[in-house]
């Protein structure tokens, strides 16, 4: 186990330095926005430029960026947050999406659960069929859509809400205020992760639940909670586990739509924008950031697969 | 049996008939296979229509054409300027800072990625909104008493500024018998920052020292060395010990340079000039002249010298301008016939190099004369100084102690946190940062060591305590915050005008903008795609006119109005009187020449002002004339063969208020083309493109929505620095392939005919000197003369720009908002430099704790 996790340890230093690199390559690929400046002295923008190097050859500014980054420095703004660091920013702005991401899935992973083992034990029956035909229209229509309703009624018409999300002046992440204040923008977050692990887990209990074992457990005079619960969810879980371990993985990732409704000055729209505005040092640290979590959740989620089910042996031949 | 033969034989003699007759439809619209078969046909048509016709003449299209606009009569401008008003406003008694109730004013801006106050960087209007309220200036504009336009009155400066050129002659470029050029600024002995302590001159000093050290690259350092108020030997002082290359562009020949001992050749000021070899230059499309040779050979070059001009190149791809390398060069461009120049194109790769020397502070014109007077000197007089001086004079102010502390340099790289923060933020205005939350929330609390509230001089003004700034992306959002009472304004988009359009409530707020379409004219960049239709006159004038703008900035902006010129209203020709550009009679009438629309005894209308309110820009039946025109020239000249045409229109994205836009602007197209020979053949094609300046630039598209605007009170330049600098994307004109240096425009200015490209006209009233009109008719510079000199010669040149239809103004922009009954601004209608007077003079017709109880509950 220890060997393969070392393994997977150095194959993730090497897959991020390839992907890092060749992502570092693409986006200088792409030319600076050209300097227009009416009265300006556009001279000015190229010594600016220069003076971040941006005027070295690529292999250059490549290992530059390396020992910045070793160092802890992922560069200044140019095109966005002029002359801010990248990091400053990003970790300015992270926590709030991990704390609306947070909670939203928090109270749509046991709701999406229950939904989908009561469907799943109530197949083909009326429940099921309210259930599954929640789950599809919650699916098809876009979060943002939700959003705005939610935010209509619950915020605007009912005053329940507030239509924006406190601010750190006003409380901390993790008080009744600022929990209150991200509900709307949590419901909306919820909806499609409760539709998704609805429809997955009716659909994977529900096979399990046709398995022989589990007639085999009854026989042996289990009861029907019994049987479900020891052996039916266990197996169940297998695949489902990797799903919500998924869930908090992308928690990191923010949603642009929602944060903007609601006010959330989270990092949802960093990495698109870095692209269209073409700032370097952001695009890179966002592709950094997210290379660094997806790798260690792609190895948090194998070795999941382990700890729910001894039978899965990681590393073994 | 035989009613089976029968049958069969009804059907077969039906089959040929269907035959015969599919064949018969197959001749007169036969599909692109049989092409040839099918010209056969048309032209035998055209052959029986040319032996009973005379032959239709079409006269060959123009790509340039030239333009002689009338007379002029030029006065120079009087000492001065002009008279200022100095009477403010002096705002509702009571209703200030005195007052012991608490106000808020809620804001709200959308999100924003720039967010950095510091004075010597700062960059965007969001950057700036922090300043505008943390500092303080040396002049300001607020409301007059008559609350009908600005006055001016002293801030930071304790009286107005003297001019005391003659104290510098001899120093800073000063000479005997200059005025204008050196400011004396007496400060206001009561300033201080915000923790108490006192700003003298000094700080001014330190302040400007480090905004123009060489080392940081302050991104507002060019405020004192470009533009209209240059501080003498801030450029040099800036650029210190470096040499700058810059591409002549052909605008120095050899017979103006003269040869150095060493054979270089100089100009007047003893800048070196160079061959730009391996230089990016305009003409060779910002790649380098090497570049070509080396990917093209002897297809365009001759390679004979290339290898010993290589060896004469230096780190920076030049060699120096002698007469030996001149003619070692010359062959390379001129002798192989492909490349197609002479030597009189050589000038075009001519690279001159300015050399700054050792950079001391001594030789910068700004100098403190004691602790509480600082003079500027500037580069240049400053022409109708009562305004422009304390229009130009900015104040850059940073706190010494907390600068060094934050000051860094990393790797070579200049980097601080000054200003990025409240930590970092040293203000010294009205107000101070008291909470700041990057793309979340700014919080102003009233500043009690700002002098104002204790001068006796601001009474009646700043009645509000807190100014809370909410960042909320999303319009819809903001709206509801506002009808909830938690914003005090909120713009409006398109959507939201059937509901408030007839609000009392609602502010209308000008912006100097004006969106364009903006056409790619370029022969070869069209032709790469096909759209070589584009490029004809008649063809862009016919689109124009097709389209009907009014109902344009009705459908898809929230408050914006048809736009028909270069400028909109917003332009002001005479600061002194606050005169508008696109209101005085001679910018109507460019509009009403476009547009063809006629006044006076012979013409359609009574007057001008009759005409030119008659202007609509759409006339389909004109432009369906000039499209048929556009359609015969097109034929005629081999750029169009009745084939389908799809001209892209590149937009930032495909949403649905753009997909909207480019249907309405499809459906002018067609209509303009229905009964012409483009009929069914020409249509637009969206294409969503975030880059789509950059690609316009690069003449890589076809058409696109541009827009250009700000310095509404500097409208003259305008025309050179966005809309006539460089052809090939290399500028700031988007007009990619609208050489302007070929449109020949003839002035008759004082009597005297002056015929020159439409760049020179611009360039001289972009203040530049090194003009013909100038040089060769002995002209003053541009700024010299008065307004209505530059307002004439101004619309003379905006006619023959948009006579070319290179763009197509569509609407001017205007930004719709509403105000809460929470308090009002000073006036209802926006008033040129001040607004609606501004927080200064917001007064408040509930507190918060009564705002509070109603919030809500009030109709909007």
């Amino acid at each position: 186990m220890h060997k393969y996790v070392l393994k997977r340890i150095v194959l993730m230093i090497f897959t991020f330095f390839v992907i890092t690199t060749i992502c570092f390559i693409l986006i200088k690929m792409l030319p600076l926005p050209t300097i227009k400046a009416m009265g300006r002295d556009a001279k000015l923008i190229e010594e600016r430029r220069k003076m971040m190097g941006y005027d070295k050859p690529i292999m250059v500014q490549y290992l530059r960026y390396w020992k910045f980054l070793l160092q802890g420095n992922m560069g200044l703004g140019e095109q966005m947050y002029s002359s801010r660091e990248v990091s400053e920013v990003m970790f300015t702005k992270l926590p709030y999406t991990v704390v609306v991401n947070l909670y939203s899935i928090l109270i749509a992973i046991p709701l999406g659960l229950m939904f989908g083992i009561y469907a799943a034990l109530r197949k083909n029956k009326w429940q099921d069929h309210v259930i599954s035909t929640m789950v599809m229209f919650f699916i098809s229509v876009p979060s943002y859509v939700y959003a705005f309703l939610v935010q209509y009624f619950l915020c605007y018409k009912t005053g329940w809400f507030p239509l924006t999300a406190a601010t750190r002046e006003q409380t901390t992440f993790f008080s009744w205020t600022m929990f209150h204040s991200m509900v709307p923008a949590i419901i909306s977050l919820g909806f499609g992760t409760v539709a998704g692990l609805t429809r997955f887990t009716r659909a994977e209990l529900s096979e399990v639940l046709t398995g022989d074992y589990l007639l085999l457990a009854r026989t042996k005079g289990l009861t029907r909670s019994q049987a479900i619960v020891r052996h039916a969810m266990r197996n169940a879980m297998v695949p489902i586990l990797p799903m919500i371990l998924g869930e908090f993985v992308g928690i990191l990732g923010g949603s642009f739509v929602i944060e903007s409704i609601f006010g959330i000055p989270g990092i949802g729209s960093l990495f698109i924008q870095s692209i269209n505005l073409r700032d370097y040092n952001f695009f890179m640290a966002d592709t950094v950031f997210y290379t660094l979590v997806s790798l260690a959740a792609g190895l948090v989620i194998d070795l999941s697969y382990g700890f729910i089910d001894p039978r899965i042996k990681m590393g073994a031949r | 049996m035989n009613f089976k033969k029968i049958l069969a034989l009804v059907l077969a003699v039906a089959m040929v008939l269907t035959a015969v007759g599919c064949t018969g439809n197959n001749t007169s619209s036969a599909p692109e296979s049989k092409a040839p078969e099918s010209s056969a046909v048309e032209s035998v048509a055209e052959s029986s229509a040319e032996e009973s016709q005379p032959e239709e003449v079409v006269d060959p299209a123009v790509e340039y054409p030239s333009f002689n606009v009338g007379e002029i009569t030029t006065n120079i401008a009087p000492a001065g300027g002009g008279e200022v008003n100095y009477n403010a406003y002096k705002g509702v008694a009571g209703k200030d800072y005195t007052d012991e109730k608490v106000y808020t004013h809620n804001e709200y801006m959308s999100g924003n990625q720039n967010m950095n106050w510091n004075p010597l960087q700062w960059e965007t209007n969001s950057d700036s909104y922090i300043l505008d309220y943390i500092q303080s200036v040396f002049y300001d504009f607020v409301l007059n008493e008559d609350l009908d336009g600005w006055a001016i009155i002293p801030e930071m400066a304790a009286e107005l500024p003297v001019d005391v050129t003659a104290e510098y002659v001899g120093k800073f470029g000063v000479a005997e018998g200059d005025t204008a050029k050196a400011w004396r600024i007496k400060l206001n002995e009561n300033i201080t920052w915000q923790n108490g302590e006192a700003i003298t001159a000094d700080d001014f000093i330190y302040s400007y020292q480090q905004l123009l050290d060489p080392a940081q690259k302050n991104r507002r350092a060019d405020s004192l060395y470009a533009g209209d108020f240059r501080i003498a030997g801030a450029k040099e002082y800036f650029y210190a010990g470096q040499t700058s290359y810059t591409d002549t562009e052909g605008s120095v020949a050899l017979a103006d340079l003269t040869a150095g001992e060493d054979g270089q050749y100089v100009d007047s000021n003893g800048n070196k000039y160079y061959i730009g070899f391996a230089f990016p230059l305009a003409q060779t499309g910002g790649d380098t002249l090497k570049d070509y040779i080396d990917a093209y050979g002897d297809t365009y070059f001759d390679l004979e010298n290339v290898e010993a001009l290589t060896a004469l190149m230096d780190d920076n791809g030049l060699i120096p301008l002698t007469d030996e390398n001149l003619a070692l060069f010359a062959p390379v461009t001129t002798k192989n016939p492909a490349w197609n120049e002479t030597e009189a194109d050589l000038p075009n790769y001519f690279v001159v190099a300015e050399s700054f020397e050792e950079g001391n502070w001594d030789n910068v014109g700004v100098v403190k004369v004691d602790d509480y007077t600082i003079d500027f000197i500037t580069a240049l007089p400053t022409e109708n100084p009562n305004y422009y001086v304390p229009y130009n004079l900015s104040v850059y102010l940073v706190y010494k102690p907390m600068y060094e502390e934050l000051k860094t340099f990393t790797d070579g790289a200049f980097t601080t946190t000054y200003g990025t923060t409240v930590e970092t933020t040293m203000g010294f205005g009205p107000y101070k940062l008291d909470y700041f939350e990057l793309d979340k929330q700014i919080t102003f609390t009233r500043n009690e060591n700002w002098y104002g509230y204790s001068d006796g001089k601001h009474e009646g003004m700043y009645q509000t305590d807190i100014i809370s700034c909410a960042v909320i992306e999303a319009q819809a959002t903001a709206l509801l915050a506002f009808e909830k009472g938690e914003l005090d304004e909120v713009n409006l988009v398109a959507q939201d005008m059937a509901k408030y359009a007839s609000s009392q409530y609602i502010r209308y707020t000008p912006q100097s903008y004006t969106t364009k379409l903006t056409f790619n004219s370029d022969e070869t960049a069209l032709a790469a795609r096909g759209t070589q239709i584009l490029g004809n006159l008649n063809f862009r004038k016919a689109f124009s006119l097709a389209i009907d703008r009014s109902t344009f900035a009705a459908s898809y902006t929230a408050a914006g109005s048809a736009g028909y010129g270069m400028l909109n209203y917003m332009y002001v020709y005479d600061p002194f009187t606050g005169a508008s550009y696109r209101d005085s009679d001679v910018a109507k009438a460019v509009l009403c020449d476009v547009y063809g629309i006629t006044y006076g005894p012979d013409g359609d209308y009574d007057d001008i002002d009759e005409a030119y309110d008659a202007i609509t820009g759409y006339d389909l039946e004109q432009a369906k004339e000039l499209m048929e025109l556009a359609y015969k020239q097109c034929k005629a000249d081999g750029t169009y063969n009745d084939q389908n045409v799809e001209i892209t229109l590149s937009v930032y994205s495909s949403d649905d208020t753009y997909v909207q836009m480019f249907n309405f602007l499809n459906d002018a197209l067609k209509s303009a083309c229905e009964g012409t020979g483009f009929e069914g053949k020409v249509s637009l094609k969206m294409v969503a493109d975030a880059d789509y300046y950059e690609t316009m630039y690069s003449g890589n598209t076809d058409i696109i929505f541009s827009t250009w605007g700000g310095a509404a009170y500097s409208p003259f330049t305008l025309l050179y620095e966005c809309y006539c600098d460089a052809a090939d994307g290399s500028g700031n004109q988007m007009e990619y392939g609208f050489d302007s240096t070929k449109v020949e425009v003839t002035i008759n200015v004082d009597g005297k005919d002056m015929t020159y490209s439409l760049q020179d006209w611009a360039r001289w009233m972009d203040n530049q000197v090194d003009v013909p009109m100038v040089e060769t008719e002995g002209m003053q510079p541009f700024a010299s003369y008065d307004a209505a000199t530059r307002c004439a010669v101004f619309a003379k040149c905006e006619y023959v720009y948009l006579s070319n239809f290179v763009n197509t103004p569509m609407y001017y922009r205007n930004v719709g908002s509403l105000v809460s009954q929470k308090g009002d601004y000073a006036v209802d209608t926006y008033l040129d430099l001040v607004g609606f007077g501004g927080i200064r003079y917001f007064t408040y017709e509930y507190d918060d704790e009564a705002w509070t109880a109603q919030m809500g509950n009030l109709v909007y």
